[in-house]
């Protein structure tokens, strides 16, 4: 029973993946994460319910929490063979605005969470006989300068970062990492970043989840370890 | 190394040297337990590296000797099985494969080793004293596999006679404790000496071992 976890999963990108998986063979149980019951309840609605797949409420500030949950996803099937770092979160302030909180709250969803995910689906992603795959969210924001978006573009370059890093680290165990950098989406996220932006004239969710669904199918084998720019031109 | 630290849990591809070698036992059956031989005041730094790296080997201590020997023989002291394979901390770049063909090979003790491509010979007071040819000298590598309980004897023997071995293939044969097989070993198993392997390391780590069995 080949697992995937996705994060973010009540909205935007993560919700369109969660559907889009949920009709592709890839994975047999998908486990959809997200703070609010109603948003994941209205994402599982949309999905192919000829798949296993598991609701799991869980605010991702905490942490401390991420072990525990981890290991309880995996006692689930005894595997996991996929984790999705969709999850994101931003609060765009001037440099002198921003505080140290906001800075902290951002991280805290952008990068620790991330690091914590990864960290514990590792430890039992590293004995698959298959290897697994991960892939993170980040954003264009983390590749140029966007002032006014100190904390948000930084944790994105973070995130960019520690994909490739990881990416190399954890090439012994075939686990592939894959991080993706979508330029202006339209999500709740985009429009704090620029709300008089019209979203039907920029890039749909579900075009960023054709791409990850593509990079974690099995076919894919070569595209890990570098920061994939999802666009339109 | 003129490290602060013994090489062993120096960083290597990421992940401290010991670790590599502990995660590709980890799944081979045939291997009953590990005994880690060390000086005591590293034994809670590799208790929470085993315990971060979800190693489910049974992992047992043993005290770390004034010399290899002594280091050695204090392992031995806690093995409970016929046979023993015995590994440097400091050799990294082994492979499962390389431990398997140890235990499904019928002799008991065997150890790799790989050809020498330069020429050795004795001095004495800075003079050559005495040629050796190199056709019949080997360059001994670990992993071993031995009869423990033969291995132990020609410890204790070794002590008797205060004989100082530097490895443990030569120790058996001096007291005729059995005949040792000889298997090839690789060029890329290196043990790790200077600083300036560190940084070979990380070059044979990515041709042979990163995203490979």
């Amino acid at each position: 029973m080949k697992t995937c976890i996705i994060t973010g999963a009540g909205s935007g990108i993560g919700r369109a993946t969660a559907i889009d998986l949920s009709f592709k063979d890839t994975f047999d149980t998908i486990v959809i994460i997200g703070r609010n019951l109603n948003n994941l309840d209205e994402t599982y609605v949309r999905m192919n319910k000829k798949k296993d797949i598991r609701k799991i409420v869980f605010d991702l500030s905490n942490l401390r929490g991420i072990p525990d949950l981890v290991s309880e996803i995996y006692h689930y099937n005894d595997r996991i063979d996929c984790l999705l770092n969709i999850a994101g979160t931003v609060d765009p302030q001037p440099l002198l605005n921003t505080t140290l909180e906001n800075m902290e709250e951002t991280y805290t969803v952008n990068v620790f969470a991330p690091f914590m995910l990864i960290r514990e689906c590792v430890k039992y992603m590293k004995n698959n006989d298959g290897g697994a795959k991960i892939l993170n969210v980040a954003s264009t924001a983390g590749m140029t300068p966007r002032p006014g978006w100190l904390s948000y573009s930084s944790s994105k370059a973070a995130l960019i970062s520690m994909s490739l890093t990881l990416s190399e680290e954890l090439a012994e165990y075939k686990i592939k990492i894959y991080c993706v950098s979508p330029g202006r989406c339209a999500t709740a996220l985009r429009r704090k970043l620029a709300p008089e932006e019209d979203p039907s004239t920029i890039m749909q969710p579900e075009e960023v989840s054709n791409v990850i669904c593509q990079l974690v199918s099995d076919e894919e084998q070569c595209l890990d370890g570098q920061n994939i720019i999802i666009r339109r031109k | 190394m003129n490290k602060p630290i013994p090489k062993q849990y120096l960083l290597l591809a990421g992940k401290p040297v010991i670790i590599h070698i502990l995660e590709r036992i980890d799944d081979i059956a045939e291997i009953s337990e590990v005994i880690i031989v060390c000086h005591e005041r590293y034994r809670d730094l590799l208790s929470t590296y085993i315990s971060a790296y979800m190693l489910r080997k049974k992992i047992v201590f043993a005290n770390a000797g004034t010399t290899r020997q002594e280091s050695v023989y204090n392992g031995l002291q806690k093995v409970n099985t016929k046979l023993v394979i015995l590994h440097e901390a400091a050799r990294p770049f082994v492979k499962k494969s390389d431990f398997e063909t140890l235990i499904h090979d019928e002799n008991e003790n065997i150890t790799y080793g790989i050809d020498i491509p330069f020429t050795v010979l004795k001095t004495n007071n800075h003079y050559i004293s005495g040629n050796l040819k190199r056709d019949e000298l080997i360059n001994i590598q670990l992993p071993q596999k031995f009869n423990a309980s033969s291995l132990l004897q020609g410890h204790q023997m070794a002590i008797a006679d205060k004989l100082v071995f530097t490895e443990d293939a030569s120790l058996l044969f001096h007291y005729g404790l059995g005949a040792v097989k000889v298997v090839k070993g690789q060029p890329y198993n290196i043990k790790l000496t200077e600083p300036m392997d560190l940084l070979l390391g990380e070059i044979i780590y990515k041709e042979f071992f990163a995203g490979r069995d």
